[in-house]
């Protein structure tokens, strides 16, 4: 009789066990998808002509954030770019750290290049803060002249996309409808991990850079002029240069 | 005994003001967010630094030099991130030493020669270049290297160090032309100059003399000895960057050019190799001219050389004016200017580029659209460079039968 009460005993306490898991595991993802329902996100683009800055402020609603990592995900096009070495040098005046997935090519022209992604870590060792206010500096390529008479070219930059995780919580299918999103897990891109992506809001849609472009309708006049001038000049000079030879 | 003293004065003084703003520029770049050092003096630590640890310096992305640069530097890494800087200074002020010996070849008293070599030593433009941390002091030094070499009659090292120049930047190859036609063998004429068939012969023959043969072969020997070397050590990466890059370079985005609009708008199209040549032709036709009509004195054409080459370019940067700003010191005292005459020509000069970087600021830095005037302004800049380069040929009085003094 006593075996039996130990044993049913034994199976009630881990079944109590387990609940509790399900609970704590609850919480933790309860607490992110608080986080997820209010948080807030804005982008504001600072200077003007072909640098930019590109300055993404997160404010994560009150909560336990401890554990809590936070990723921005920015999809850049190709009419922009980022100067690695300028990130590098960058690194030792600001906290966070920045990730960019493919090599960039600095010089090559917007139609012969390709869109990229960057992830920023705002605290790649510890938990997210409260506030997190992150400024990348951004340069516009030279695009293709323009044949319709149109001075500038239009470059849309979406806004980032916060993820989110924590180590506590494994279960992030039960956070519907926020999605699940595979990426790295630190700056050094060693190992992945999943996220849960913050759904975006409504107002906060693509920031429009205008970049100068040159006149395509222009190049007969423009061809013309310069091979008219060269060649006067390449004349005149000859002419001097024959006149004054030293025999 | 005094002139010496003034003399050591002069290069002691240059190089202490040249430390001094090393030493500045190191606490600026430490305390201040816009940096004193260049770009280009990262690129090349950078480029040191995979080379001790074993790999290619073209890892570096935009490392567009010779590996020779990069070897030099890798004291950088061992010893202390301002090597590289001190070797540079150290070159300006050489270039400065061999300004004024060349002046001294040339026929001119010492005080003269100093006063002009100051020119180059006090001033603010090459101080500046060499210690914000850009590598274009080797050159210069190399070219009046090889400029000296010629004037004192010393073959073999002129070869050696114009190999060596060649090797570090293509555009000294220009200057194989003056040099050909001068150490060719001067034909008498005496059919009064009429063209004949045997006086063309006669002319290609003259090109196969022993000097030429030696200069030829030495200079040649040392270059392909350096291009051999690196391709081996580095491959295809090694010439393309070298080399290829600068030759077939379709920067088009803003700079000095005269070609530099005409090239972005045609940069697809299927004109575009034809106006990369018809841009070419200026060049080669100016240069073919400056050869034969100044090769007797090979320091003036060189400058003419150099000052033709950056002008008429497809890509002008304002890196390339000290290629040129480097012989004129050795073109100066030759020129019948008066004072007023020859500042005037250099504010027209710094005019044309305050024309042209006013335009290029609102376009890069507020995001006007000020192309056409760019295009207009690289044009009249293009316009006073020739009207500039006019005005020194016109009054230019070549050195009669060269003194050889004895250079102290």
């Amino acid at each position: 009789m006593y075996f039996e009460l130990f044993s049913v005993l034994a199976f009630l306490s881990r079944c109590h066990c387990l609940t509790e898991k399900v609970e704590k595991n609850e919480n933790t993802c309860g607490l992110l998808k608080q986080l997820l329902e209010s948080t807030s996100l804005s982008v504001e683009i600072n200077k003007k002509g072909l640098h930019r800055e590109v300055v993404t402020t997160v404010e994560l609603s009150p909560g336990e954030l401890s554990g809590v990592r936070a990723l921005l995900l920015h999809r850049w096009p190709r009419g922009v770019f980022v100067d690695p070495y300028q990130l590098a040098s960058l690194r030792d005046q600001s906290d966070w750290q920045i990730l960019v997935d493919s090599a960039i090519d600095l010089e090559v022209p917007a139609h012969k290049a390709s869109g990229f992604v960057t992830y920023v870590y705002p605290t790649p060792d510890g938990p997210a803060p409260r506030l997190i206010k992150v400024t990348i500096p951004i340069h516009g390529r030279y695009h293709e002249p323009s044949f319709d008479g149109k001075t500038y070219t239009s470059v849309d930059i979406d806004a980032p996309e916060l993820l989110l995780r924590t180590e506590k919580c494994t279960q992030l299918k039960d956070l519907e409808p926020h999605t699940v999103v595979d990426a790295p897990c630190t700056p050094d891109n060693s190992s992945t991990c999943s996220w849960v992506k913050l759904q975006h809001q409504q107002d906060q849609g693509p920031v429009s850079l205008q970049f100068p472009v040159g006149d395509g309708s222009l190049v007969t006049p423009v061809c013309g002029g310069t091979l008219l001038v060269t060649m006067i000049c390449c004349a005149a000079l000859s002419k001097y240069m024959w006149k004054h030879r030293i025999i | 005994l005094m002139k010496n003293g003034k003399k050591h004065v002069l290069f002691t003084a240059s190089f202490a003001i040249r430390l001094a703003l090393v030493a500045y520029g190191d606490y600026q770049d430490r305390t201040m967010v816009v940096k004193y050092t260049d770009i280009d003096y990262h690129v090349f630590t950078d480029a040191a630094r995979f080379i001790t640890e074993g790999q290619s310096p073209y890892n570096r992305s935009t490392y567009r030099y010779t590996p020779l640069l990069a070897w030099m530097l890798t004291p950088n890494i061992y010893v202390s991130m301002v090597f590289g800087k001190m070797l540079f200074i150290v070159c300006d002020v050489l270039s400065g030493l061999l300004i004024y010996r060349i002046l001294r070849l040339r026929g001119l008293r010492s005080e003269t020669a100093r006063r002009v070599s100051s020119l180059w030593l006090l001033n603010p433009l090459p101080m500046g270049v060499s210690s914000r941390g850009n590598a274009e002091s080797i050159l210069a030094a190399l070219v009046l290297g090889t400029l000296l070499c010629m004037e004192a009659r010393h073959l073999m090292w002129a070869a050696i160090l114009y190999g060596l120049s060649v090797h570090m930047k293509i555009y000294p190859i220009t200057y194989a032309l003056p040099i050909a036609l001068m150490l060719r063998t001067q034909e008498t004429r005496s059919d009064g100059g009429r063209w004949r068939w045997r006086s063309f012969v006669g002319f290609i023959g003259s090109f196969l003399n022993q000097k030429l043969f030696l200069f030829a072969s030495v200079a040649g020997g040392v270059f392909c000895m350096l291009t051999a070397l690196f391709y081996y050590m580095y491959g295809w990466e090694f010439l393309h960057e070298t080399y290829l890059y600068h030759l077939t370079r379709r920067d088009i985005r803003h700079n000095f050019s005269p070609y530099f609009y005409m090239l972005y708008l045609t940069a697809d199209s299927r004109w575009s190799q034809w106006l990369g040549l018809a841009a070419f032709l200026p060049q080669l036709i100016l240069l073919l001219v400056a050869s034969w009509a100044f090769h007797s004195d090979l320091v003036f054409c060189c400058f003419l050389h150099t000052a033709i080459f950056v002008s008429f370019n497809k890509v002008c940067t304002s890196q390339y004016f000290l290629w040129y700003l480097c012989l004129l010191p050795l073109v100066l005292p030759h020129l019948r200017l008066s004072l007023k005459q020859g500042v005037g020509l250099l504010l027209l000069w710094f005019a044309g580029q305050g024309i042209w970087l006013g335009p290029a600021y609102f376009l890069e830095f507020e995001g006007h659209n000020t192309f056409l005037l760019i295009w207009l302004a690289g044009l009249l800049f293009l316009i006073i460079n020739s009207s500039i380069l006019i005005q020194i040929v016109a009054h230019y009085k070549p050195t009669q039968a060269p003194q050889r003094l004895k250079v102290e």
